[in-house]
């Protein structure tokens, strides 16, 4: 009679086997993510390897990662080492490089601005490596130092 | 491979039909003006230095290829009217301003609520010895730490420049080891905790070689 009891208990076993090794899979996937859309409003998208999406709040960014919001739009950004960035109307902006990591003294942020207006705010990243973030307009480059600052960049 | 005889073709049509098209044949000029193309905005770019959700200020500075500014003051902007022009002399911009170019780029920012919480302890010369008014700083800390059960801490050690740089790099590392100790102590664990120092070698005020600075005597400590 227990035989069959026990022998129920297989598939929910391997189920929850498959769902461990997927989050393994899916941790490891994690690790390229380098921030999280907190705001956004109107029309936001990020392109992302040649494909267009939709920027809801909670979507993960990734390195390489271009931001752009439409007439209406408005979006703003967390990014692993809680640097702050949002972007105003017709703005876009790409993510060139995000490096955060601690433990290996590795800090690199490079931000390419093409158009619109941002907000930025320094992170964890400017406290450890004072010299790590270049963000990058068509006109200049901005060096910054942990520190708060808005830019507007006209579209040529 | 047989795909490649015909892009090899089509390139070869393509050569001889932009190379045809290179014989010109001057048309006489017309009555009307030449239409003038879509002009270019002669609107600069903008930079503003603001102040940090902490109240500080950094520094930002703003390099084209004709020159550079830097901008130190909170409030002060410099514009970019093209790249071969140096940034404009920074001048003070209005609050109205900013809230009129960057209005839905400031209410789009992220939530500050969870940033990162910072402090700065500041030491005696040559010591490990806290100053008055950081050690007052430690029960903020500790109640910060607390009330996010954090678990994520980082000490961050540094030293101004007097003295040797291997001398500055071993101090600027007690430094921190006395701040993660003292975190310890009050039961902060101690894996929680990463510490990391720099020596002289990331001052935050610069100075030349051998000038004490207190402001470069310090200790952040950041919490998650």
């Amino acid at each position: 009679m227990n035989h069959n009891k026990w022998w129920s208990l297989v598939p929910i076993l391997a189920a929850g086997l498959f769902l461990l090794v997927v989050n393994e899979k899916a941790s490891a996937v994690d690790s390229s993510v380098v921030g999280t859309v907190q705001k956004a409003g109107g029309t936001v998208n990020i392109v992302r390897q040649g494909e267009t999406m939709n920027a809801k709040v909670g979507l993960e960014l990734w390195q390489n990662d271009t931001l752009r919001t439409g007439p209406d739009g408005s979006v703003g950004v967390l990014f692993k080492d809680d640097t702050s960035l949002s972007l105003g109307p017709d703005s876009a902006l790409v993510i060139d490089e995000f490096v955060f990591a601690p433990h290996q003294g590795k800090f690199s942020i490079v931000v390419k601005m093409l158009k619109g207006t941002a907000v930025y705010i320094s992170g964890l990243a400017s406290r450890f490596e004072p010299d790590s973030t270049r963000f990058e307009t068509p006109s200049a480059s901005l060096g910054i130092r942990g520190t708060k600052f808005v830019v507007k960049v006209e579209e040529k | 491979m047989r795909p490649w005889k015909y892009v090899l073709a089509a390139g070869v049509i393509l050569g001889l039909l932009t190379g045809c098209s290179n014989r010109k044949v001057i048309a006489p000029e017309p009555q009307s003006k030449i239409i003038d193309p879509i002009p270019v905005s002669r609107e600069p770019d903008l930079v503003v230095l603001l102040p940090d959700p902490d109240g500080k200020v950094g520094v930002v500075q703003v390099t084209t290829k004709g020159g550079s500014q830097v901008l130190y003051k909170a409030g002060y902007g410099t514009m970019i009217e093209d790249d071969q022009k140096p940034p404009s002399v920074p001048r003070p911009i209005t609050e109205n301003e900013i809230k009129g170019i960057f209005g839905e780029a400031l209410s789009a920012q992220p939530d500050l609520k969870g940033r990162f919480g910072s402090f700065t302890l500041w030491f005696e010369n040559g010591s490990t010895e806290l100053t008055a008014p950081s050690k007052k700083m430690l029960p903020e800390i500790l109640g910060l730490i607390k009330e996010r059960k954090s678990r994520e801490i980082y000490v961050i050690g540094h030293t101004d420049r007097v003295g040797t740089d291997a001398f500055n790099l071993k101090l600027s590392s007690q430094r921190a080891n006395r701040i993660r100790d003292l975190l310890v102590l009050k039961g902060i664990k101690a894996k929680e905790i990463m510490v990391s120092s720099y020596g002289e070698a990331k001052p935050l005020v610069y100075t030349e070689d051998e000038v004490a600075e207190p402001l470069n005597r310090r200790v952040e400590v950041l919490v998650r």
